[in-house]
């Protein structure tokens, strides 16, 4: 029953990305054509491919993980096909890849469950930090990194037959491993953390020893990041690591300590990055400096104003204005064209895929799935909260894609392991 | 073990709760703001990039429409192949000095209606036509072209309007200016050298500006004699070579300081017919504020116009502001002083005589047309107002004809059409005089027969400077568009 009422949206969301990809050409003068077709072919494709994955090796899977997603997905595709087509045809091909990459791992789970990935938290580990580093390679290599306005975290990898060089940014995959890892390790040593501690002052310290590699782990891939000069993959590991600490443990230690280094960080950041002293004062008053480091800003602004409560209609805005839009900007396009209307429904519809995501984990009797799906949620929560965030200037803007809904293969592959991996989770706590 | 995942579930929502609030506020609140700010790039991109309908005269001639770019079918540029002949009428849209005229006024309906809001949607569904409207404007191309040689450059302006429907057949303003000039992002300086030039190109003179009427508000003062029954066409005047005015030690001369008629009495034909001052201020005094008033009321001075685009409210004073002073009166009934009046407001009262004292709403669009070139949406003729009896009105018309049968208006003659008309030279303190011609043609005409009535206006003499008149600068030009137009 549960699986039928799960087609059956996943359906309604593979209709709506058709019709608004329809209702795109339709505004800018054209008529339907392939695109439309295409749009529910790769939908279809996609997430038909991991609901099928979920009958037949997750059946008691919670059935509202693909339905929202596939709800974010239409929204973002419409948008990216709005903003470039040539850039939907390809996102169309990363849709079907990650769909059908969350399917094989729900297979490849399908015997011994989730479970087996504890066995090899450490090579989830190596190949973390492997993935963090990747974008460091230098550039004569045939696989090397990539400076995008000022960070580096891509990766290119020149192929001598290949039309055009593959890029991906391994950061995204790098963040779903360490919430491996990390989980796998906690669920072992929880216990300890939260009970064996020392007396140092009025504060209750944990063991150096059960902290020892966390820190090691966090500290690795926070320096790279920071090396990589991205802001965003920064603020998000350390808000996931903090997160993870404190949901195994539930000492607020982690939290005052995470609290400290953050704002510790953020101070030394501040003061040894131009770009991040550029991004602070952006946030505080982006119309200062309104041709320089505040336009992206003022831009997502303006079409978030310009978009006012209903929108000006899909294909009618002009999110083609805003810099980067198809990425990190995906929310203020979103707004512009949907108006207040379309930019809640998203913020309630991460809200809410976070709320099914922590469910999950609650309902959880095993220590590391358990902290798997926390960790999990925890990622696709702060990824939404902080770039939504940077947009609506709650916090300075930090560069990251929005799940689900921003172009990029490797964000979309990132996003549909984690769905494939909490519906397995949830399923295994159902049987 | 799950109390702090449960804290951290509340963080997060809480986190996101606050996304709505900020969001609500930036789209909601703060919206406008950021929507209208001069710096967003979508207010006039839109505007100016969008697929517009084609603005076309009544003999099909295209004065604006849109191309698409080759580089981005969706986008497009507004051309206006008539330069500078309709600019004034047809306005235009640009990236950086906003819209005018009918590409303002109309802008609902020249801009296309494919959206994907509900509406929009529905429509479509519904088998409606999204693609933009285009106007088919009541302009004669060739009587335009005619108006804006005759002027040749000279600061002034030119309305004429078919006086039974109230179609404007021909709007001129000079100098003039180059909408596709003002189109582009990069029409900076040229919009600001429009906008400084002390001609004020882009001014749209026959509408948006008063002038002292002069002699031709003779037809007001004499209309509401006539309505009154204070003087008829055979009342006869004292003949003095100048008026006291009461009160004051100033006295009314006429235009070429001498008398009107033989010395002893002059009749109002013969005083209209040669436009004399002392007559018609006598006549004022006589007739009072409270009847000048209404009667130039009735014309529609101190009232909006209803037109296609906004229209500056002529001017008569309140009867109770001269209403005791008889030099005012004076005057005033000689269309000095106070009175002030657009051009379109003189034409509609010349339209007014034409018409047996009906003045129809004036228009410039007269259909709006699908994509299809199918008409979707006619402009009937409306009554605006009946300004005076039809049996005044032929009283009127009959002496305006005799104005250029034998009297100032004798350059405004046509061979074989009864043209009527009244002159005025409006005199301004300190430059050369504003002249004037009023008129229609032809007089009482057969059924099916076209009819023109018109203003005329050219400011500080024109190309006659301090020695022009009426008579002499405007009238010629009056000739000039009733042959055009009449053949």
């Amino acid at each position: 029953m549960t699986r039928n009422t799960e087609a059956v949206f996943i359906l309604a969301g593979t209709v709506l990305a058709s019709v608004g990809v329809a209702m795109v050409e339709f505004a800018g003068g054209g008529w339907l054509d392939a695109n439309v077709a295409l749009t529910f072919v790769s939908f279809a494709l996609a997430f038909g491919s991991l609901h099928v994955s979920f009958r037949l090796w997750a059946p008691n899977a919670n059935p509202l993980i693909l339905p929202i997603a596939t709800f974010l997905a239409a929204i973002g595709s419409i948008e990216v096909f709005r903003l470039d087509p040539e850039l939907a045809a390809l996102q169309r091909w990363w849709l079907v890849l990650a769909g059908v990459a969350g399917a094989v791992v729900v297979w490849l789970l399908r015997n011994s469950g989730v479970a087996v990935l504890r066995r090899y938290r450490y090579l989830f580990l190596a190949a973390a930090i492997v993935l963090l580093l990747l974008p460091l390679l230098p550039n004569a290599w045939p696989i090397h990194g990539a400076t995008v306005n000022g960070s580096r975290l891509w990766v290119r990898i020149d192929l001598p037959f290949a039309v055009r060089a593959v890029s991906f940014q391994p950061g995204e995959l790098a963040k779903v491993f360490l919430t491996i890892f990390l989980a796998s390790y906690l669920a072992d040593r929880s216990e300890a953390m939260s009970t064996v501690s020392r007396k140092v002052g009025p504060f209750s310290v944990p063991e150096p020893r059960h902290l020892g590699p966390v820190i090691v782990a966090a500290g690795a891939a926070f320096v790279v990041l920071v090396y990589q000069r991205d802001l965003g993959a920064s603020m998000l590991l350390f808000g996931l690591f903090i997160g993870m600490l404190y949901a195994a443990t539930g000492r607020g230690f982690y939290l005052g300590t995470g609290l400290v280094l953050t704002a510790a960080a953020g101070a030394a950041a501040y003061t040894m990055f131009s770009h991040v002293q550029t991004r602070i004062s952006a946030w505080i008053d982006p119309f200062a400096d309104y041709t320089g480091a505040g336009y992206q800003t003022a831009q997502g602004l303006f079409a978030m104003g310009s978009g006012s409560l209903t929108g000006s209609g899909l294909g009618l805005g002009r999110p083609d204005l805003i810099p980067a839009a198809a990425t990190d900007f995906m929310f203020a396009a979103v707004a512009e064209e949907l108006g207040l209307a379309g930019s809640v429904a998203i913020i309630t519809a991460y809200a809410f895929l976070v709320a099914v995501g922590f469910g999950i984990a609650l309902r959880s009797r095993d220590r590391f799935r358990k902290y798997l799906a926390a960790g999990l949620t925890i990622l696709i929560g702060l990824q939404s909260f902080l770039i939504i965030a940077g947009i609506v200037r709650l916090l300075p803007l930090t560069g990251i894609t929005l799940p689900f809904m921003s172009y990029g293969g490797s964000s979309l592959l990132a996003s549909a392991l984690i769905a494939a991996l909490l519906g397995r989770i949830s399923h295994e706590e159902r049987t | 073990m799950n109390a702090p995942v449960r804290r951290i579930v509340w963080a997060l929502l809480a986190g996101f709760l606050a996304l709505i609030l900020a969001t609500t506020w930036i789209q909601a609140v703060a919206g406008p703001g950021y929507r209208d700010d001069p710096r967003n790039p979508r207010l006039s991109a839109w505007r100016v990039g969008r697929e517009r309908g084609a603005i076309i005269t009544d003999d099909a001639v295209v004065a604006g429409h849109s191309d698409p770019n080759p580089e981005d079918p969706q986008t497009f540029t507004r051309v206006y192949p008539t330069v500078d002949r309709y600019a004034h009428t047809v306005g235009y849209v640009s990236v950086l000095f906003g819209s005018r005229g009918l590409e303002r006024a109309r802008e609902s309906d020249l801009v296309s209606h494919r959206d994907s809001t509900i509406s929009g949607v529905l429509n479509a569904v519904l088998g409606g036509d999204p693609r933009p409207r285009g106007l088919r404007l009541t302009f004669d191309d060739e009587l335009q072209q005619a108006a804006v040689e005759a002027l040749d450059g000279s600061r002034g302006s030119i309305i004429a309007l078919d006086p039974t429907t109230g179609a404007v057949l021909a709007s001129v303003s000079t100098p003039g200016f180059d909408p596709n000039s003002l189109v582009g992002s990069d029409a900076g300086p040229a919009g600001k050298a429009l906008e400084e030039d002390p001609g004020l190109p882009l001014l749209h003179r026959t509408i948006a500006v008063t002038y002292p009427p002069g002699s031709t508000f003779k037809v007001v003062t004499t209309a509401a004699a006539l309505e009154t029954g204070i003087a008829g066409p055979a009342t006869e005047f004292p003949d003095p070579e100048a008026l006291e005015l009461p009160g004051t030690s100033a006295t009314i001369h006429n235009y070429d300081d001498g008398l009107c008629g033989d010395g002893e009495s002059v009749t109002l034909t013969e005083a209209f017919v040669r436009s004399c001052n002392t007559t018609f201020a006598a006549l004022g005094m006589q007739v009072g504020a409270e009847a000048l008033t209404e009667t130039a009321e009735a014309f529609g001075f101190n009232q909006e116009i209803p037109y296609d685009l906004p229209v500056l409210v002529s001017s008569m004073p309140e009867a109770a502001d001269f209403s005791d002073d008889p030099a005012a009166t004076a005057q005033n009934s000689l269309g000095q002083r106070d009175v002030r009046s657009t051009p379109i407001q003189m034409a509609l009262v010349a339209a007014a005589v034409a018409n047996d004292g009906n003045i129809m709403i004036p228009y410039v669009v007269g259909d709006v047309f699908t994509h299809d070139g199918k008409i979707e949406s006619e402009t009937e003729p409306t009554l605006w107002r009946r300004a005076i009896s039809p049996a005044s009105a032929a009283i009127l018309s009959d002496l305006m004809e005799q104005v250029v049968l034998s009297g100032t208006g004798r350059n405004a003659a046509v061979p074989d059409v009864r043209v009527a008309g009244k002159t005025g030279t409006a005199e301004v303190t300190g430059s050369s005089p504003h002249v004037w011609f009023i008129g229609f043609a032809p007089v009482d005409p057969e059924p099916g027969e076209r009819q023109i009535a018109l203003a005329i206006v050219l400011e500080d003499g024109g190309p006659a400077g301090e020695t022009a008149s009426g008579g002499s600068v405007a009238a010629p030009i009056a000739a000039k568009l009733f042959e055009a137009y009449l053949k």
